[in-house]
């Protein structure tokens, strides 16, 4: 395969992922499902199963908002549209995180309207501060094992899971080697292309991944070069439509990095060693970056963000607010006062899966963008 | 004590009322620290250490039912918030705005402790206090209690291990070593209060009933603050005995001619309690009872202080699974038989309202009774339409009024 196929492929599979995911399932495998929030891929991949992470559909609700108060995220919403009417026979069974109140009470109405296989709750801890958050992790990550064992009827064990480890842990690495090109020389790749490629990574098992991956490492410019472009760090949990990263591209804007669930903090914590594999996945949990719906330590969630834009010279962040994310609004007023006070240029934008292009969403972008370089001029 | 005897409940809960808020007014000068806390929580664990639990939702409540809340709103908007925010929260970051409550406001808190079986809100609300006062915020982590048996014991050992660690954090707030002989006393109150309490509620099976919810609702509040105090066992005992002296045994109920006996889903429209009140009564309808004010009818077991604590806590009925709050419902309309319900969508409280369709429809297949689902907002009179309220509660009396009469008829099972 050539780099332009490659990146063809990831485009096409980063925007509808169901035939290859059906191409899997006539392979044996079983597509099992879970919504976007630290459910441990390597985990159901190491049972032999097919991890998805579901994200959403930009398609129109119809199923959905009969379900759903008015005000549910649109997240939440896509989500259960996605399963419930356009793709209602492609998974086998679902692992559903929860996080925040919207995700816990999806999770009842999701089983209750859902026909699966199987289905299992991942209660995450909501806190991350304190041992017995990570007691918590392990324990519940141990509960999962079983439950995907007895649904399998094959247990598994160490060999298993760390030839899982080992192969997300490769497809991170080859991620964010390419993410380190863009960032050498953002003519490299498009901000489009490189969150393909992420998205991507949600959808495929790595082995699959991973060849295209090499053959798009080799490929692209090693050098550095010259960038004119403003640089922008990217925060929240998710962008969509990605029509806004073309909106990116168009605008002449170096993504230079990001907080994204989808994005930096899905391809930057891989599994450690260690002698207990279900230890090294909580291991790898604590390392993460910071998670709007998690209580993390202190202010560690503006904090962090602050440290990302500082470490890689931005020109300003852009924030993507999930319409009616609840756990973004009590967080935002704050971060905004946060960045005026230290005059760091941020626009907050309004996102939600079903409006694709929003005219008034495109002329802020354009005006920050503006701005960003006429700060630039003047120094 | 003497003096109490001749106090009515009401005079005496005004009385406690004032007593609380005077003392947490002045504790920071007596040297006491204040804790936020949510009505949900291991609040024992305060009262056993000598701090005083305040509670920012009770707050909120009154602000609401003073109808301050689209003003303390609207000055938080303004700096950013949505309206689209439980009308709670929004009541009490914009208190802080405005400096404006009908008791004179609440004090600033030394410590923050959010559970979350409530809901998920509240941690992000108290995030945002425990930011700006600079004050430590403990999340009180409650899983999800699912039914499997396995997960169930696990949950239990997360819960109980963080109750070791708010025992730790309390120790270092205050300096002081935790004693657990006083937090079996304090349990032991918890346990007399709420079994009175839950007595209390369960008044409103006799037919017709003394007590509708809007009883409960005002009974309420003293559980919730209260609760590990000897004053909450004295007043549940005094509302007992006031009820079945007044009501009970002379036949009373708390309308004239009881026709329908509802359910109502969810918090209640705390602005328009009254009104509703009014409104069903001119039906022969009254509310008697709700999840929402069950919530605090626990089960304790001094003995094994930290468990009970745990199991108490974790399994209240916002954190179980719907079918397994389905059947709690369905608990309420066998022991009361209820003929009616309505189903209130909230959207300041996601956490109870999520999946309320799906509740309905296990609620009427099971019950055969046909339900009102409505929206609006339990705070703020922005969200509610009078005129389109009244008509839809109306229209869904008139069903039960057809629905009754084609049952007198035979004309339906
Ligand atoms: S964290 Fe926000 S976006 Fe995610 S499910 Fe919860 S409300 Fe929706
Ligand atoms: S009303 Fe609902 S969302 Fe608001 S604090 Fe109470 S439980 Fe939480």
């Amino acid at each position: 395969m050539k780099k332009e196929d490659v990146l063809k492929t990831l485009h096409e599979i980063s925007m509808d992922p169901f035939p290859y995911l059906e191409s899997k399932r006539e392979k044996g495998f079983k597509i099992i499902g879970s919504p976007l929030a630290d459910v441990p891929s390597e985990l159901i991949h190491a049972a032999g199963l097919m991890p998805v992470t579901i994200l959403g559909t930009n398609r129109p609700i119809v199923k959905a908002g009969g379900h759903l108060p008015d005000n549910a995220c649109s997240l939440s919403r896509s989500n259960l549209e996605l399963v419930l009417n356009y793709q209602p026979r492609s998974f086998d069974g679902f692992v559903f995180p929860q996080v925040c109140d919207t995700t816990q009470h999806l999770s009842d109405i999701w089983k209750m309207t859902i026909s699966s296989e199987f289905f299992a709750s991942f209660l995450i801890p909501r806190q991350v501060d304190r041992p017995s958050a990570r007691h918590w992790f392990y324990a519940e990550t141990r509960r999962l094992k079983e439950q995907l064992e007895a649904y399998t009827g094959n247990p598994f064990g160490r060999e298993a899971l760390e030839e899982s480890f080992s192969l997300y842990n490769e497809a991170r690495r080859l991620l964010r080697k390419i993410y380190g090109i863009k960032r050498k020389n953002p003519a490299a790749l498009s901000n489009r292309q490189l969150f393909d490629l992420i998205r991507a990574f949600c959808y495929m098992d790595p082995r699959d991944l991973i060849p295209m991956l090499e053959t798009m490492t080799e490929n692209l410019p090693k050098e550095k070069a010259e960038d004119e472009n403003v640089r922008v760090v990217l925060s929240g949990i998710v962008v969509e439509p990605s029509q806004l990263l073309d909106i990116l591209d168009e605008l002449g804007v170096s993504i230079v990095g990001d907080d994204l669930t989808v994005g930096t903090r899905m391809i930057a914590y891989d599994v450690p060693e260690a002698e207990d594999p279900l230890e090294a996945l909580t291991a790898r949990h604590f390392d993460k970056s910071p998670f709007s719906p998690i209580r993390d330590v202190g202010t560690r969630l503006y904090d962090h963000l602050l440290g990302l834009f500082e470490t890689t010279g931005a020109d300003g962040i852009i924030f993507f607010h999930i319409k009616f994310c609840e756990s973004q609004d009590y967080d935002l007023p704050d971060l905004k006062h946060i960045m005026r006070e230290r005059r760091i240029p941020m626009i907050v934008l309004d996102t939600e899966y079903q409006s694709v292009t929003k005219a008034q969403t495109k002329t802020r972008l354009e005006a920050f963008i503006e701005s960003l370089y006429g700060e630039r001029e003047n120094g | 004590m003497g003096e109490t005897k001749q106090m009515t409940a009401k005079e005496l809960s005004k009385r406690l009322t004032k007593t609380y808020y005077e003392g947490a007014k002045h504790a920071h000068e007596q040297g006491k620290f204040i804790a936020y806390t949510t009505a949900v929580s291991p609040a024992e664990l305060f009262y056993a250490h000598d701090v005083i639990p305040i509670y920012p939702e009770n707050h909120s409540v009154m602000m609401i039912t003073h109808r301050m809340t689209a003003e303390l709103s609207e000055s938080i908007e303004r700096k950013g918030y949505t309206s689209h925010l439980c009308a709670y929260a929004r009541s009490d970051l914009g208190f802080r705005e405005l400096h404006k409550s009908p008791i004179g406001g609440i004090p600033d808190p030394d410590f923050l402790l959010a559970c979350n079986a409530q809901c998920f809100t509240l941690t992000k609300w108290f995030e945002v206090l425990s930011r700006r006062y600079d004050a430590p915020l403990f999340v009180f982590d409650t899983p999800q209690f699912i039914r499997d048996k396995k997960a169930r014991e696990e949950i239990i050992k997360y819960v109980m291990e963080q109750i070791y660690e708010m025992i730790e954090a309390l120790e270092r707030l205050t300096g002081k070593k935790f004693d657990f002989d006083r937090l079996r006393e304090v349990i032991e109150y918890s346990r007399q209060a709420s079994i009175l309490y839950k007595k209390y509620l369960d008044l409103a099976s006799y037919k017709p009933s003394p007590i509708s919810i809007f009883d409960a609702l005002i009974n309420m509040a003293i559980t919730v603050y209260l609760r590990g105090t000897p004053d909450a066992v004295e007043f549940y005992r005094l509302l007992i005995d006031e009820t079945m002296e007044n009501k009970v045994k002379k036949g009373i109920g708390v309308i004239p001619n009881e026709k329908y006996r509802l359910y109502w889903e969810n918090l209640p429209i705390w602005f328009k309690f009254r009104d509703h009140f009014n409104l069903l009564a001119s039906y022969g309808a009254v509310i008697l009872t709700s999840l929402y004010v069950h919530a605090w009818s626990y089960d304790f077991d001094p003995s094994d202080p930290v468990r009970t604590l745990a199991e108490n806590y974790a399994s209240v009925f916002s954190n179980v699974e719907l079918e397994e709050r389905a059947e709690m419902a369905l608990d309420l309309f066998k022991r009361y038989s209820l003929n009616g319900n309505l189903m209130f969508l909230n959207r300041s409280c996601k956490a109870v309202s999520f999946a309320v369709h799906e509740l309905r429809d296990i609620i009427t297949k099971k019950t055969g009774v046909p339900a009102l689902v409505f929206e609006s907002d339990m705070g703020d009179p922005r969200f509610y339409s009078e005129s389109q309220i009244r008509t839809r509660i109306e229209a869904y009396l008139e069903t039960l009024d057809q629905l009754s009469y084609d049952r007198e008829r035979g004309l339906r099972d």
